[in-house]
């Protein structure tokens, strides 16, 4: 099997620009999540793929083939909707067999292969049930297993967890991944829930606003954000403004070293800084340190957070609850450390704008 | 006394109050029924057993002999006539073919604008409600200017040299043997392809707005998964929309066939004098020369007995097939 290439995939509706120029290659047998806030255009990219929309520009490749002009029911890239998309007429039997029906397999060899899914996703039991009889969990299951019954190159799922509770949500996402891997079929997972995200893929994409921010494994995701929105989007993150000087940042008066840059002096920065990489209390290093004074604190069980008021604007931090650990109360002054390799340098809001 | 007890016995108390309550609004409604239903046909029922007075009007009375005649003819045992039955058979044929070709038609049109924006929709609907409040005398007019042998459509056939063409081909003759042409031309007056065709054009609105809302209401994901997993656009439609509407089909398809039951002017101008219908004897016999209103009782009896049937089998069908599915 080979990969799936876009080459500059492009959707408009009317003068509205759903998805912008999107150029990505996902791995044969790899879990990619295309992760996002709502209407961010992966869900129309995700049925750009199926075939269920025409691109109004680009390419869509399977290994060498073409498919940009392929309808849906050539294609044949197994799809889990949003709401399972089962047919009620259909017991469960039925609807994972239709494909294989539709197809003029015949009856028996499809309800064995009907039968083998069902076995693979635990609802051997059930053939025989109606759609109505199940639970929204075994709905899923269900169209996971119709959508496989085609040996389809390519496996698609649009937000296939959102409508489950939030308990079998996560029991879900590591069956799926587990599946997924056991079978090692190629799989695009539409979410806008960057724990299913980390959760399930090899590979995440991050969109917003049709276009793609960041590309790659979860891990430099979430540890090396490529922009502001990706930093704010992923985890959680403390942003504020500053002007570039020889090399180190300046900000309200106070200098901060980062991680070499690739600046001009004097240009205007955001920098970001994940709560939990700060540092507070005990034996600070020595620079990049920020006077602050407690807000707020907000204690979440294994953790605690302690909203800062700084010279850089608030700052929220991630306080580890251990043996020994210091009680900090609203009003207390204190210093808080940032660690040079945490700080996240990304053009001004001003750049960005004219870049 | 419990507390369980104590509450039933609320609940009991609070049951009385409620049925007090609802007593009134169920006379009235009871009184409607009662009004408006069972006092017109028992009186149509009574009537059908009373006699004609010749040269007069009818008297009350117990007799079979309008039912008689209306199965096996007046003069039974001497002669024996179908006519009556035949017209039954008419009325049937007629309403049958009509309400299922507007159904076939309506469909696809149906399907096509829910697939359209809401405003094209809207502005489809509210056309369609309007061509509802055309008369049928005003529909089945325009259809005889349409059909006409002499202005209309086989006019058209014979001065477009079409009708020579027919002839030509030799499919003038298959028209022939249809009852769609004459020696010379083309001709839809009287055809029972022009009964049929004009009859279900009147249904046809009530067809799509019968359909309308189980077809706009139907989860196109269910189409969409269909396509991802290797079904063409018939398959889809086969496979996917069609069962998925099947109740609201059929639905449509008995509710037209009742009401095409009663079609009277269409009948009347397309229907050839042999093939004509139960209400239209129905009406002759009422107001019509004859003069013989409990003979139209009893007919319309029986066309009334023979539609409750049609939908008593077609839902036992229904049932049947439903528990099979």
């Amino acid at each position: 099997m080979a990969d799936l290439v876009l080459n500059g995939v492009r959707k408009d509706y009317g003068k509205v620009r759903a998805v912008e120029g999107v150029d990505l290659t996902f791995a044969n047998g790899e879990l990619t999540a295309l992760l996002g806030p709502s209407g961010c255009g992966k869900t129309t990219l995700l049925r750009m793929i199926a075939g269920l929309e025409d691109p109004s520009g680009g390419q869509i490749r399977l290994g060498n083939e073409d498919l940009t002009q392929t309808p849906a029911h050539k294609r044949k890239f197994g799809m889990v909707f949003q709401n399972f998309a089962l047919f009620p007429h259909l017991n469960v039997r039925e609807n994972v067999c239709y494909s294989l029906t539709i197809d003029g397999v015949p009856k028996a060899q499809a309800y064995e292969k009907a039968a083998e899914l069902l076995d693979l996703v635990q609802l051997g039991a059930f053939a025989d049930r109606r759609i109505g009889a199940l639970s929204g969990g075994q709905r899923q299951r269900v169209a996971i297993a119709r959508a496989l019954a085609q040996e389809p190159e390519i496996f698609l799922l649009d937000e296939p967890m959102s409508a489950l509770d939030a308990n079998l949500r996560e029991a879900m996402q590591v069956e799926l991944r587990l599946l997924q891997q056991r079978l090692g079929i190629t799989t695009i997972v539409v979410t806008h829930d960057q724990r299913e995200a980390m959760t399930m893929a090899d590979k995440i994409v991050v969109m917003s606003n049709g276009r793609v921010e960041q590309f790659g494994p979860p891990q430099n995701i979430y540890h090396k954000p490529e922009n502001a929105f990706v930093a704010d989007f992923i985890g959680r993150a403390n942003f504020f403004d500053a002007v570039i000087d020889g090399g180190k940042i300046t900000s309200a008066g106070l200098t901060l070293e980062t991680d070499p840059l690739n600046f001009k002096a004097g240009s205007p920065v955001r920098v970001a800084i994940r709560p939990e990489k700060t540092m507070l209390d005990g034996d600070l290093p020595t620079g990049n340190r920020v006077p602050a004074e407690v807000t707020f604190v907000r204690d979440v069980g294994p953790v605690r957070d302690l909203h800062l008021s700084t010279p850089l604007g608030p700052v929220i931090v991630e306080y580890a609850i251990g043996e020994g650990a210091r009680t900090f109360v609203v009003g207390e002054k204190c210093e808080v450390h940032f660690p040079p390799n945490a700080l996240y340098v990304y053009p001004g809001t001003e750049a960005r704008k004219a870049a | 006394m419990s507390s369980i007890d104590a509450s039933a016995a609320i609940a009991d108390s609070d049951a009385t109050k409620r049925r007090v309550n609802i007593a009134p609004r169920a006379a009235v409604l009871w009184a409607l029924i009662i009004v408006f239903c069972v006092v017109p046909f028992a009186l149509v029922l009574a009537i059908s057993f009373g006699q004609k007075i010749e040269g007069a009007g009818w008297e009350w009375g117990f007799t079979f002999a309008n039912y008689t005649r209306f199965f096996v003819g007046a003069d039974y045992p001497e002669t024996t006539t179908f006519l009556y039955l035949n017209r039954l058979y008419y009325s049937l044929q007629y309403a049958v073919i009509a309400a299922i070709l507007a159904v076939i038609t309506a469909f696809p049109f149906t399907y096509l604008m829910t697939r359209l924006s809401r405003a094209a929709q809207s502005r489809w609907l509210v056309f369609l409600l309007a061509t509802m409040s055309l008369s049928e005398v005003f529909i089945v007019m325009g259809w005889d200017i349409l059909l006409s042998n002499r202005s209309g459509l086989p006019m058209v056939l014979r001065e477009t040299g079409m009708t020579q063409l027919l002839k030509d081909i030799g499919w003038f003759d298959q028209l022939r043997e249809w009852g769609l042409a004459n020696p010379r031309d083309v001709k839809f007056k009287t055809s029972s392809v022009a009964t049929v065709l004009t009859m279900s054009y009147l249904v046809w609105p009530y067809a799509v707005i019968l359909l309308y809302p189980a077809l706009s209401r139907l989860d196109q994901s269910m189409v969409e998964a269909a396509r991802t997993m290797g079904a063409g656009p018939w398959t889809v439609i086969r496979t996917v929309v069609l069962p998925s509407v099947r109740m609201p089909l059929i639905g449509t398809l008995f509710l037209l066939f009742v009401f095409l039951l009663g079609t009277y002017v269409a009948i009347t101008v397309f229907a050839d004098p042999s093939k004509q219908t139960l209400a239209i004897s129905v009406y002759e016999s009422v107001r019509g020369s004859t003069l013989n209103a409990p003979f139209g009782a009893a007919q319309a009896i029986i066309l009334l007995i023979t539609g409750g049937i049609c939908l008593a089998l077609g839902q036992m069908l229904v049932n049947r097939s439903g528990a099979q599915a």
